[in-house]
């Protein structure tokens, strides 16, 4: 997202700001007599196609591309790239370790703060920990039916949804974290804003996904008293002939793919989600180089940013845990 | 529209799929760590508040059964008592219908009985006092009579004349007038 402003700035100085400009024709349109959402929406149609007008008739049809365009030095993944800002020994310091801290404190804080201020009726922030925690419980109970391995899992499966929502939920607030394109305030060089979430980082799935990847198979060699069990527990019954061998191999790639399913749906989803609104949001516009471009997407990036802030975040983080309670379930009850 | 010809979205874009191992361990550190504190100091204070508060709407629940229960128990006897109630009503509206009947019928036998009386008690009143004046003009006559017959006859009359003087001037006059027919 830093990209849309860092390369180019094509709105000339003391043109309206988008927000701006949605919102003071739409106080004035409309007719008495239209509701008010009917007035909002006019004014807000109006402003774009103004906007639309405005960018077309000021810059035209003709590319106004940014050097870093021109000399194919602004690549829009580099906003994912983690620079390291400092270095303690081997442990690097970059904005993917600043967003797993802030996800981190944001969950324990949240978290704490309810857990100390529990009331027997509750208010909205404790009844959503509350539907967590009942939607987690219920999931580890679902699909673990010993009631020790319940107790066991929960709290890995509860931390597992919480930390990945908060992650996840950060991950569409725009802080200045992009050192590669910085922006001055009074001679300081402020990095520019960006959408970013730790899980954008392939790393960041990966790890969880290998944690719960042991866990799982560790849980199965326990349940099968060891690895010759464990390999016959993964042959589904009542597969007899030459085929077997066949879908011998077809299950062990099954059961490593877990590992490889479990980490590329969580990053993908993140990482599209965010190249998704940064493109719609403005970078396809610096990279063709048209600003009027980057105005008639801005509505799509807008409503991408939506729907993955309302569902994608929620759902992935979900979609994670719940597979980590199955992938358990299966460890001990396959047979 | 003059689209640009090639796009370089991923020119250096390996980094994206190849992990990176800092940010790894920093996310085993801090996940193990959240999850550890998580299980020690949170989730047991919410799991204790949801168990308890279960406990509770279960026993609430129950309150509110066995309420129900001594509810229908009062509305059954309330019903009742006032079926019981509507009965009695009904029962000293009827008792109460019949004594006030005889009341009347007593009051007005009563009324008519000392109509009865008074009326007789002025019959024997009338009946007295008529007496009376007839005797006190029979006195007044007498004396009259003897009166005129001393002027008449210029001479002093004995006892034995008065007595025979008045009966005899009794006899002449008619009283019947005074007594009503009576007399």
């Amino acid at each position: 997202m830093s990209a849309i402003t860092a390369p180019t700035d094509t709105r000339p100085p003391g043109a309206p700001a988008p927000a701006g400009q949605a919102d003071k024709p739409a106080g004035k349109a409309g007719k008495a007599g239209m509701s008010t959402m009917k007035k909002v929406l006019l004014g807000l149609g109006g402003s774009y196609l103004l906007g639309l007008v405005f960018f077309i008739a000021v810059f035209g049809f003709k590319p106004h591309k940014s050097l870093q365009v021109l000399h194919n030095t602004f690549t829009p993944t580099d906003e994912f790239k983690l620079s390291t800002w400092f270095s303690a020994g081997p442990i690097d310091f970059n904005k993917g370790v600043l967003y797993v801290l802030i996800a981190a404190v944001l969950t324990l804080w949240i978290l704490f703060y309810v857990a100390k201020r529990l009331k027997q009726r509750p208010g909205r922030l404790q009844t959503a920990v509350e539907m967590f925690y009942g939607l987690t419980e219920s999931m580890t109970n679902d699909s673990l039916h010993d009631n020790k391995l319940q107790k066991k899992y929960f709290p890995l499966i509860a931390t597992l949804f919480i930390f990945i929502l908060v992650s996840n939920m950060i991950g569409y607030i725009p802080l200045p974290i992009d050192t590669l394109e910085k922006f001055k305030v009074f001679g300081a060089h402020i990095p520019s804003f960006q959408i970013y979430a730790a899980d954008t980082n392939v790393a960041f799935p990966l790890i969880l996904s290998l944690l719960v990847f042991c866990l799982f198979t560790w849980e199965r060699l326990k349940a099968q008293h060891g690895p010759i069990g464990f390999l016959k527990s993964l042959m589904p019954s009542g597969i007899t002939g030459p085929i077997k061998p066949l879908i011998f191999v077809i299950e062990i790639l099954s059961y490593f793919l877990r590992l490889i399913s479990l980490t590329v749906r969580l990053w993908a989803n993140l990482l599209a989600g965010h190249m998704l609104i940064a493109f719609m949001g403005g970078e396809l516009g610096v990279l063709v180089g048209d600003p009027w471009v980057q105005w008639l997407l801005l509505p799509i990036g807008l409503a991408i940013f939506a729907f993955e802030a309302v569902l994608i975040a929620g759902l992935q983080a979900f979609i994670f845990s719940i597979l980590t309670a199955i992938y358990l379930g299966d460890a001990v009850s396959s047979h | 529209m003059p689209v640009a010809a090639h796009i370089p979205i991923a020119s250096s874009g390996s980094f994206l799929i190849t992990p990176n191992v800092g940010l790894m361990i920093w996310v085993l550190v801090v996940f193990i760590v959240v999850f550890l504190v998580l299980r020690k100091w949170v989730f047991p204070l919410i799991g204790q508040a949801l168990d308890a508060r279960a406990l509770t709407i279960s026993s609430d629940i129950d309150a509110a059964e066995k309420l129900r229960i001594d509810a229908d128990a009062v509305l059954a006897e309330y019903r009742q008592r006032l079926v019981e109630a509507r009965a009695q009503a009904d029962e000293i509206i009827s008792r109460a219908r019949v004594a006030g009947d005889a009341h009347q019928k007593e009051a007005i036998e009563t009324a008519r009985a000392e109509r009865e009386r008074l009326l007789e008690q002025t019959r024997r009143d009338v009946e007295a006092e008529t007496r009376r004046a007839i005797d006190e003009i029979r006195s007044e006559v007498a004396a009259l009579t003897v009166l005129a017959t001393e002027k008449v006859t210029r001479k002093v009359l004995t006892g034995e004349d008065h007595k025979r003087l008045v009966e005899e001037a009794l006899r002449e006059l008619d009283f019947s007038a005074l007594g009503g027919g009576d007399n």
